[in-house]
């Protein structure tokens, strides 16, 4: 297919997957903001979410300080936030509508509707006056997509491609957001994520804010049938990272894009399929232990560069090269 | 006169280019009044020769890798023989005169050089005389000085300003000729020179019913003659120009030419 | 010259001058009498909201918003009898037969002007002269490989040819569009009348633009080579590209490599061999043309020059279809072909000639006076229908460039029943046949049938609010 048709396609589907993950995390961090914490957690975990999108200078000099409510204006309705929902909904609608002629109908209409009905909750104020049911709007909506997706389109290149970028952010997103909440400490930079908590009461503020990590990832539930016990910041980071029957683990977003690079595999990919094959490999045999050893942060900032080396390679590769 | 000539052009880029294609008209024409004893270019891939609309010899040079800069080295040698006032006579060529009598965006005859026209020809254009007279006048009018303009500077904003260089004259010239209804085309090629001005050089060729074409340096006043070695003719600089190229990214570009005509020991 | 009265009631279509139905639209008026008034509005409303969905709108030219329009879609066929359709037929295949020859003969031996039949400067001044093409080889020596030639019909009913169209005809989606409608909306219409079908256009397409393909190719690949879609035009693009199967390519996909035109696809680059560009010459190639445009393929004449790539239609046919051209068309056949014009021009004067132009400024009130470089409808007066003041106005713009303007009588066209806001009235109609040009010459029965939808209006232009009809050739 033309390249610039499926560097829309791959486009579209990552420009959704971000929007989705952005609410997940607003949600997460908004039900954690009702439990009783001192100022300085509080700020900090907003201040974590504009890291995790490495917004924060471009917040602070737009915005005096760190409130609940700025930030989410900015993430999610500010347009001059490329980031935020709104930019990512209208982008990939843009995107779909660029090559809507290699989408089905139901594709096409699920795309536009999901961003007419956005405009129409933004300006009714759905998201101040019951913030939750926004984000669940925004995770639907994109459940609905690939719903619709997967069973209407045809199985070729372009789904191929669409997947491919799904996945590919998924992993990043999901990294980078593992990244900050594992080394938030009210406010303060990063820590070893194995320091002991202290007291019942910090026992109680663990346990809400590891259950509220796997809940944004909608793995709470995952964890209990896996682990049985109580949760522990090894076990979330091992099934995070290293557990493939975890959907929206790094390993399984990982194998899902190697599989789908080798069904769209050209004469110029064969590095790219190497490198997403070896990191495939190494989520597919590493141990937490030694990930923790050599330390959480190191290894997910090294995860992240490869990821996003592997982006612009599938760019140049198959689609439109970023530079151009 | 035999000219021996190298010219060198060198583009150089702030960031890699992805994809660049140049059409070169580098290549010397052989006719009656030139011939090609040696003639090489350079180039950092494949060149595709063509001849064009016009008659010239084109090099089509794409580069579809990674780049940041391009280098392209001509040398070679021609004799050019000497012209009678100019004159060039009949081509074999199919194409109508007419082709260029058509004004272009960079040759429009406006009402100030439409008048500019007639001032200095009041009964037109039909000799040799009268091209070398609207050819002095042009010089005495424009002053040759470099930096002033560009490529794309039209010929209203030359007659304006009264400076420019030879291939502002040029299309000066043009414009006042096609709006006189005379069919004329632009000259890019070399000029064996001993005076300031570049060796890369512009001029104009007019038709005349009997005569052919003629051919007239205006930013020297005179007519051509041995010291010119003819590369491409075309309705202006966009169809004559050496390179004309297209690229993607490469963030910033610049050039730097060099060129050098020297005459040779003739047998 | 033939002077068709200047304000008769028209020829219409469907009644007599006694009102009577004519003989070809009995069995549609049977049909629509048994139709209630209330089944026609839904069915009306449906085509509508059915055309809003798919999408088949365009962007109207000043329109500051740029919005989409409809264009507005009239149930009542025009149909024309098949006995009619074979003269119109007959008429068009030779006169787009010498519109090619007459293209071909300007960029080789310039044969009719040698002849002293066409001046050298209504051919070599003409701004969409092409140097670049003189003695250019194209595929089959076709030039035109899809021209849409509007008829009209006037005075006692007889037809005449309003403009050729032969760069880049648009139009024919509408054509296709429409019958779906109509076959969907009306299908036991259909079912008592004998339609000659049309739906087989995209596939005649495909085959002519697979015929022209460069030597050497088996297996050739065709594209569509479009503006985006901002242009005007864009449904009507992917909608051809669509039902032939073939992509839908912008310049940006396109790329010359050692004189040959690649697509960029995700499996690598693929050779391309025959594009049918939605393009206006002047954007084709900024490495040769206008430099600034972002639209075309850098390098794309050069191997259109060297024969490896073949564009319908061809660069440079624009010579062929301006206004003044259009004054020798019917010498063109008798020139080419030895024969007299089945179809006749529209009488035209010329106000570039001095005593043509006295008469046209004597008579502009009669008259409808068009610029010789314009298109749309634009830049012309209908004098029956203008102010004094917008008379006299552009009688001075006409003093001020004569060359520009050539000026027709008002034609009374014929008109159809349309639906208006109060019930069925006559509205005038012109037709567009598209003559596709491959091995053979071919049409598809009928062609766009454009309707003027303000009462007595002349100006049947989608950009200027017009409407369109389906048009019905009957079977034998």
């Amino acid at each position: 297919m033309l390249s610039r048709t499926a560097d829309n396609l791959f486009w579209m589907c990552r420009y959704t997957e971000r929007a989705e993950n952005t609410a997940r995390m607003l949600d997460v961090n908004l039900q954690m903001s009702l439990l009783p914490q001192d100022t300085q957690t509080r700020e900090g975990s907003w201040l974590g979410v504009l890291r995790i999108s490495e917004l924060q200078g471009l917040y602070q000099s737009k915005y005096a300080s760190i409130s609940p409510h700025d930030v989410l204006q900015y993430m999610v309705r500010d347009p001059a936030n490329s980031s935020s929902i709104y930019s990512c909904m209208r982008a990939a609608r843009e995107n779909a509508r660029a090559v809507r002629g290699s989408l089905t109908t139901e594709v096409w209409e699920t795309y536009n509707t999901t961003w007419l009905e956005l405009l129409k909750h933004l300006h009714t104020g759905l998201l101040e006056r019951n913030p939750g049911e926004f984000f669940e709007w925004v995770k639907f909506r994109s459940h609905l997509a690939r719903g619709v997706t997967i069973a209407t389109m045809l199985e070729d290149e372009a789904l191929y491609f669409m997947r491919i970028g799904m996945h590919l952010e998924r992993a990043d997103n999901t990294a980078r957001m593992l990244d900050v909440k594992f080394h938030e400490r009210g406010g303060a930079g990063t820590q070893d994520s194995r320091a002991e908590p202290a007291g019942a009461a910090a026992v109680q503020s663990e346990f809400y804010r590891w259950s509220a990590l796997l809940s944004s990832v909608s793995g709470l539930e995952i964890y209990r049938k896996v682990y049985r016990d109580v949760i522990t910041p090894d076990r979330v980071a091992e099934l995070l990272i290293l557990h493939g029957d975890m959907p929206r683990s790094l390993l399984a977003s990982m194998r899902a894009m190697a599989d789908d690079l080798a069904r769209v595999s050209n004469q110029r990919s064969t590095e790219t399929e190497r490198r997403a094959g070896m990191l495939c490999a190494e989520l597919q045999y590493g141990r937490v232990e030694d990930i923790l050893a050599s330390g959480l942060h190191r290894y997910l900032d090294r995860f992240l560069d490869r990821i996003n080396d592997l982006g612009n390679r599938i760019s140049q590769d198959f689609l439109v090269p970023l530079s151009a | 006169m035999k000219q021996i000539i190298t010219h060198v052009t060198h583009y150089r880029y702030t960031a890699p280019v992805n994809y660049s294609i140049q059409t070169l008209r580098l290549t010397p024409r052989d006719d009656e009044h030139q011939r090609v004893l040696r003639w090489n270019i350079e180039a950092p891939g494949q060149l595709d020769k063509q001849v064009d609309a016009y008659g010239n010899i084109t090099h089509t040079l794409t580069l579809n890798q990674p780049h940041s800069d391009i280098e392209l080295r001509v040398s070679g040698q021609v004799l050019v023989a000497p012209l009678t006032r100019g004159v060039l006579g009949s081509e074999d060529s199919r194409l109508p005169v007419h082709a260029y009598c058509v004004p272009t965006q960079l040759t429009q005859a406006d009402e100030t050089i439409l008048a500019f026209a007639r001032s200095v020809l009041p009964n037109g254009l039909s000799t040799s005389d009268d091209i070398l007279n609207l050819a002095a006048a042009i010089h005495a009018r424009v002053a040759y000085v470099p930096g002033t303009t560009d490529v794309t500077t039209a010929a209203d904003q030359v007659l304006a300003l009264g400076l420019g260089v030879c291939q502002d004259h040029a299309h000066l010239f043009l414009a006042c000729v096609r709006g006189l209804a005379v069919p004329a085309r632009y000259v890019s090629g070399y000029l064996y020179t001993t005076a300031e001005h570049a060796a890369s050089h512009a001029w104009a060729d007019v038709w005349l019913p009997d005569v052919g074409w003629t051919s007239v340096d205006i930013t020297n006043n005179q007519f051509a003659s041995e010291c010119h070695c003819r590369l491409a003719v075309g309705r202006d600089y966009d169809s004559a120009s050496p390179v004309r190229g297209v690229r993607t990214g490469g963030g910033e570009e610049s050039m730097e030419i060099s060129v050098q005509v020297q005459a040779g020991a003739q047998r | 010259m033939k002077h068709p009265p200047a304000r008769p009631s028209a020829y219409d279509e469907m009644r007599d001058g006694e009102n009577r139905i004519r003989a070809h639209y009995q069995a549609f008026e049977r049909w629509h009498t048994e139709q209630s008034d209330e089944a026609m509005s839904v069915r009306r409303l449906e085509a509508d909201l059915s055309f809003r969905r798919v999408g088949i709108t365009f962007s109207v030219a000043g329109d500051a918003a740029g919005t989409e329009r409809l264009i507005p879609f009239d149930l009542i066929p025009r149909i024309i009898p098949a006995d009619e359709w074979r003269l119109l037929e007959a008429g068009l295949k030779q006169r787009v037969r010498a519109l090619n020859l007459f293209i071909r003969d300007i960029y080789h031996g310039h044969d009719i002007v040698r002849a002293g039949i066409v001046p050298a400067e209504q051919v070599f001044l003409n701004a969409q002269y092409r140097p670049e093409m003189q003695d250019v080889a194209v595929a089959e020596d076709i030039y035109c490989h899809i021209a849409g030639v509007d008829i009209v019909r006037a005075g006692a009913g007889e037809f005449y040819v309003l403009e050729d169209n032969l760069r880049v005809p648009s139009g024919v989606s509408y054509m296709l569009e429409n019958r779906k409608m109509s076959m969907r909306l009306m299908p036991d219409a259909f079912g008592r009348i004998k339609v000659e079908p049309v739906a087989h256009y995209p596939d005649l397409l495909l085959d002519n633009l697979r015929e022209v393909a460069p030597h050497g190719g088996d297996d050739p690949t065709v594209v569509v080579l479009t503006p985006g879609m901002y242009n005007s035009a864009y449904f009507e693009h992917a909608f051809l590209a669509q039902q032939m199967g073939v992509e839908l390519v912008e310049g940006q996909d396109l790329f010359v490599e050692q004189n040959t035109v690649y697509m960029r696809t995700t499996r690598g680059p693929r050779k391309v061999d025959v594009i049918y560009r939605r393009l206006d010459d002047d954007f084709l190639d900024p490495l040769a043309f206008r430099a600034d445009s972002a639209l075309g393929v850098p390098g794309l004449l050069s191997v259109y020059r060297a024969g490896r790539v073949t564009l319908a239609n061809a660069i440079g046919t624009g010579i062929a279809d301006d206004k003044s051209t259009y004054l020798y068309v019917p010498d063109m056949i008798r020139f080419y072909l030895g024969e007299e014009p089945l179809l006749s021009n529209v009488p035209t004067w010329r106000c570039g000639r001095p005593d043509e132009l006295s008469h046209v400024l004597a008579n502009m009130h009669e008259l409808v006076v068009k610029e010789v470089h314009g298109a749309g409808g634009y830049g012309m007066l209908v004098g029956p229908s203008a102010s004094r003041a917008d008379v006299e106005a552009f009688k001075d713009r006409v003093r001020a460039n004569p060359a520009n303007y050539i000026a027709q009588p008002t034609l009374a066209l014929s008109t159809t029943p349309t639906y208006v806001e109060s019930g069925i009235a006559p509205r005038h109609v012109d037709l567009r046949p598209y003559v596709l040009c491959g091995k053979e010459i071919r049409t598809v029965p009928g062609g766009l049938c454009r309707v003027a939808l303000t009462e007595g209006s002349l100006v049947v232009n989608s950009s200027q609010g017009g409407g369109t009809k389906d048009t019905w050739v009957l079977e034998d």
